[in-house]
């Protein structure tokens, strides 16, 4: 039986998230077990007159290839995808696993290796899409390997995908992303303004400098779900302490109970009740995996829970993250590193945010309703 | 069934398509070949290749053509379009889900369609011709081509793995054997310039002066095992009357009979499906005229099962071919159509070459093949 929600969100993610024109070249990627989203969403393109085309693969491969492969195949770097990635103007990304630890085994420099042939490719598609040329979008199927992540079953899972999606009824899918835009873009540019952003929670006081940075609306067009709004902080400005609630998921791996203290900006203490060793090293990786690429509030409401999917976990309503490590050029960082990990910090029962010394933020919301621009 | 798909994946990757280490290797095929998929992908890596898999998504493929502009239907996508022009390797694993998903299709837009890839499917024959590129259809059993067979799936599969040599201790020795097998006949063949093959409602001339004649070892199709030519083009005279199904893209024709003068059909009719036949015939000038003569020559093929990657290989059958003609045998004939058609001569069926009888009741008389 179809999934009537299946069939809107590819709707949502042909005319809202990519905008699709006619003669546009999409490219559909996945796994076997998206199958029935990537038919979807190649019926909606047709349907406005674009050209599609799909890359589904099955699943396991990564697996074969950092067991079996050389180290020259490993770090390889295909021209078939080099090649194609200069000619698509819209792409989308559905993740879906059918075993989300089906690589917690391999060998971890292994695994480096695999990641660093990849990032080349996926950076020279980034650099098309911040010049213009290329919008992409990444979304989730849920599958069960998700839904067991999740702790719960597949339906139950997915009722949750699709409401974070806003295509389980009721509102006009479309209708509702162009109001989310229009209120994440007014609170962003209320926060622009703001010099220093101090944090307070269970454990947490933290305060983070962000001035001269400008604040970006995540609003459904880059992933689905979305809904948050993020800046780069100043690399010397954060000091102070914070508790991550959130168990924190990096490539599959857990750490527990982070907590952070930070000194002019850098990590000058780390623990964990689980997973410290590995938290430190990631710490370590490199000059700017101790420093803060990103802080943020969490503001997709339907998003109540935590899933271990860092797509729908920093979107979590009523939360604020922060990553350690490399930050967004357009939101004018100067932190490079190889390493992003956004770390989740629940606010939505005793936090508080100041803006400049303000209250801005209590329990888990702005406690002003922002003007929505009118557009 | 696993250690038979490994097997199957080290024929196909070590003997069949020869990968060698930097080959730039695409694996495509149906969601139900996905465990083939995987074994192939390996022995791809462990044979130093660079591997790309694609599954291909049935529904996608029913709604371009049912639903797409004449644009969209003729557009070929990218990764199709690297792979004919730059790829080295091209695999195709076919297992069908469905194998009549595409019977409600138009003919005319499926014609249309056909002919969007037809430069890309010239290319890479030519390709393909020059030793630049190497590509293979394979097997795979599905509960779908059972179907179409009569079968259960493990019965259908031991058809596929039968005529793929896989229970021999050393497959690609076997296929080694077999081919030597297959240059015989060849080697009988080539001198030859003239066939009349004689059958049930069936009396059929073609003319095969300086064509070559090409042993199917493996290489491009698996299982296989037929000898082919392309015949001259003005040559063909007379009938033939097909004793199984004419199938393409999940349509057919049942009982086709087709009389030929001067090299093109000017008769056509069959019991079910004449307008689809009519339709494919009616797609180009080349359509009409014959692309393809050849033997199946594999004795472990003896049953028609309505998939024909291997029906055209059932030893004691010859088949021809309506449109474009396969590189390297002579053959001028271009269309986008290639329609090969399986007749039984195993009971009484005869062949003569240049007036002399060479062939009768399924096997050559010489005892090649």
């Amino acid at each position: 039986m179809r999934d009537a929600r299946v069939d809107k969100l590819a709707e949502l993610l042909a005319g809202y998230s990519l905008g699709l024109r006619e003669g546009q070249v999409l490219r559909i990627d996945g796994e076997e077990t998206t199958i029935p989203l990537v038919a979807a969403l190649y019926r909606s393109a047709l349907a406005r007159g674009a050209l599609p085309y799909t890359q589904v693969r099955p699943s396991g491969l990564d697996k074969i290839l950092i067991a079996e492969a050389s180290d020259e195949q490993l770090s390889h770097v295909p021209e078939r995808e080099l090649s194609q990635g200069e000619e698509f103007d819209a792409w989308v990304t559905i993740w879906s696993s059918s075993n989300t630890r089906a690589l917690a085994r391999t060998d971890p420099e292994r695994r480096r290796q695999h990641l660093a042939a990849q990032f080349r490719l996926v950076n020279r598609r980034w650099e098309r899409i911040s010049a213009g040329e290329l919008s992409w979008c990444g979304t989730l199927y849920p599958t069960q390997a998700h839904a067991q992540d999740a702790e719960m079953s597949l339906a139950d899972y997915e009722d949750f995908v699709y409401g974070a999606c806003h295509v389980n009824g009721g509102q006009d899918p479309i209708e509702h992303w162009e109001s989310v835009a229009q209120t994440l873009t007014a609170r962003a540019r209320e926060l622009d303004g703001v010099r220093e952003l101090r944090i307070v929670g269970p454990d947490t006081d933290l305060r983070v400098v962000v001035e001269g940075r400008p604040w970006i609306p995540s609003d459904g067009k880059d992933n689905m779900p979305d809904g948050e709004i993020f800046t780069s902080p100043v690399e010397t400005g954060t000091t102070g302490e914070i508790y991550f609630a959130f168990p924190s998921v990096f490539q599959g791996d857990v750490v527990e109970d982070v907590r952070l203290r930070f000194e002019e900006g850098r990590v000058v203490h780390a623990e964990a009740s689980s997973g410290q060793d590995y938290l430190r090293a990631l710490i370590s990786t490199d000059e700017g995996s101790s420093v803060l690429g990103e802080v943020a509030f969490g503001l997709n409401y339907e998003i109540d829970r935590f899933t271990r999917d860092i797509l729908f976990d920093e979107k979590i309503g009523g939360t604020m993250h922060v990553a350690l490590g490399g930050g967004f050029d357009e939101a004018g960082t100067q932190n490079k590193s190889d390493l992003h990990w956004d770390l989740i910090c629940d606010l939505r029962r005793e936090g508080e945010v100041y803006a400049d010394g303000e209250l801005i933020w209590k329990a888990g919301s702005f406690i002003t309703e922002v003007a929505a621009e009118r557009v | 069934m696993s250690d038979r798909l490994a097997k199957l994946a080290d024929v196909i990757v070590g003997y069949s398509t020869a990968v060698k280490p930097g080959d730039a290797v695409q694996i495509e095929g149906n969601p139900p070949t996905t465990p083939l998929m995987r074994e192939v992908y390996r022995a791809v890596v462990r044979a130093g290749g660079h591997a790309a898999c694609s599954l291909v998504v049935d529904e996608a493929q029913e709604t371009l053509l049912n639903d797409g502009s004449d644009d969209q239907l003729e557009w070929v996508p990218l990764d199709r379009r690297w792979n004919v022009e730059h790829g080295d390797v091209w695999i195709v694993l076919d297992g069908p889900e469905n194998t009549r998903h595409l019977s409600g299709v138009d003919p005319g837009r499926m014609a249309r369609w056909i002919k969007g890839r037809e430069p890309y499917q010239r290319r890479y024959l030519e390709r393909a011709e020059s030793g630049e590129f190497r590509w293979l259809l394979c097997g795979y059993p599905t509960q779908a081509s059972a179907q179409d067979a009569a079968m259960s799936i493990d019965e259908f599969a031991e058809v596929i793995y039968g005529a793929a040599f896989l229970d021999e201790e050393d497959p690609i020795a076997a296929w080694q054997a077999f081919g030597k097998e297959l240059d015989g006949v060849r080697d009988l063949l080539e001198t030859k310039r003239e066939l009349r093959v004689v059958g049930v409602d069936t009396d059929l001339t073609l003319g095969v002066a300086d064509r070559t004649w090409i042993p199917s070892k493996g290489l491009r199709n698996f299982p296989d095992g037929e000898v082919f030519t392309g015949p001259v083009e003005t040559s063909v005279e007379g009938t033939i009357r097909f004793s199984f199904p004419a199938i393409i893209r999940g349509r057919h024709a049942e009982d086709v009979v087709l009389r030929f003068e001067g090299g093109e059909v000017v008769e056509a009719t069959a019991r079910r499906g004449e307008d689809f036949l009519r339709e494919m015939i009616g797609m180009d000038d080349g359509a009409r005229r014959v692309g393809e003569f050849a033997f199946g020559l594999n004795r472990a093929v003896t049953e028609y099962t309505g998939s024909v990657l291997l029906d055209e290989k059932i030893g004691g059958t010859v088949h021809l071919a309506l449109g474009r003609s396969v590189p390297g045998t002579g053959g001028e004939n271009d269309s986008g159509l290639h329609w090969d058609i399986v007749c039984d001569l195993r009971q009484g069926g005869e062949v003569y070459a240049d007036g002399e009888l060479i062939y009768r009741d399924g096997a050559f008389l010489d005892g090649a093949g």
